[in-house]
């Protein structure tokens, strides 16, 4: 049974590269140039991303939401695990977090209000942000930084996130709003939703794993 | 040449984390499989709008042709759903753990039948 799995997962991997040895070469580009310009950005997947394909990106940030709303809820019933999770506490992990979440948290910042214009973005800020949150969760407990993170201010900053970035891509897509302070509104806008939806699950995670 | 390359590195890791889905009894193996399986899709995508000696779609970084940006985009998007999704899931692992006690896919239905 699981030799027969394997046989056939193979065998569809040798059919896709086998498939795949036509795609060289590629056909040509469309003008992506001009799409990116007239969004005043220089980073073309942005202009795509947050201009071309606006559609793609809102139901894509509805989904996600929909998502950590399905962690929040399912895991209501469960019960909570009390006491920090079973890290190994060091003083070298408190001080490197202490020096490194300045730097990552500026970092994070620019990553997204500069994506328009280089490599960068809202998504992978986000991810930057979250995972700065999860080194600093990692020093101090994740309960600790649970009741010193203002809990009012962060499903705010989620919810409101959300709807500020529905009125801008409702703006862009029937009023025609274009330009670079669009995407850099937005970018920043799903900085701190994807920032914020990642601190959501660490804590559902953290607080309800149970017994081991 | 490079694209080629990603290419067969795309479809090792489809064909790795099928192969997990498919072979492992564990629900969460099963669904590291299938991340992994995403990877190599994401992965896929992203190969296919490789140029040869292409750059990174960028105005004003180089001459030469440039790599196609909409399955960039398109990967992009598809990461963020697939860490949304896989934190979903896990979510019902853990559900799943809390009631039944099992992880085990056999084991789980066969209470499911008896």
């Amino acid at each position: 049974m699981r030799r027969g799995a394997w046989l056939a997962t193979l065998t569809l991997g040798g059919l896709i590269g086998w498939a795949t040895t036509g795609l060289f070469p590629r056909p040509p580009l469309p003008p992506w140039e001009a799409v990116t310009s007239q969004w005043g950005a220089r980073n073309a997947v942005a202009a795509v991303v947050l201009g071309a394909r606006l559609y793609d990106t809102l139901l894509e940030v509805l989904v996600f939401s929909m998502a950590l709303v399905g962690v929040r809820w399912a895991l209501r019933p469960l019960p909570q695990t009390e006491g920090r999770p079973p890290v190994a506490e060091s003083p070298l992990l408190e001080r490197a977090a202490d020096v490194l979440l300045p730097a990552i948290g500026v970092f994070g910042v620019y990553l997204a209000a500069s994506g328009h214009l280089g490599p960068g973005g809202g998504f992978p800020a986000g991810a930057i942000l979250g995972s700065g949150l999860l080194l600093l969760a990692l020093a101090r407990g994740i309960r600790a930084l649970a009741r010193e993170l203002p809990q009012p201010l962060l499903s705010r900053l989620e919810y409101g996130g959300l709807a500020a970035l529905i009125v801008l891509g409702g703006g862009s897509l029937t009023l025609g709003w274009r330009g670079a302070w669009l995407l850099v509104l937005a970018n920043l806008l799903i900085l701190a939703k994807v920032s914020t939806g990642a601190w959501v699950v660490l804590e559902h995670f953290a607080a309800h794993r149970g017994e081991v | 040449m490079e694209g080629q390359v990603a290419t067969f590195l795309a479809s090792a890791l489809l064909v790795l984390g099928l192969g997990t889905l498919l072979s492992r009894r564990n629900l969460i193996w099963k669904l590291l499989g299938l991340n992994v399986a995403s990877g190599g899709a994401a992965l896929f995508l992203v190969a296919l709008g490789h140029r040869p000696q292409a750059r990174p779609p960028i105005l004003g970084w180089g001459p030469g042709p440039a790599a196609d940006p909409l399955p960039q985009a398109l990967v992009l998007t598809a990461i963020v759903i697939h860490f949304a999704t896989l934190a979903l899931s896990l979510v019902y692992v853990i559900f799943l753990t809390e009631h039944r006690h099992t992880q085990d896919v056999p084991k789980l239905e066969r209470e499911e039948g008896g």
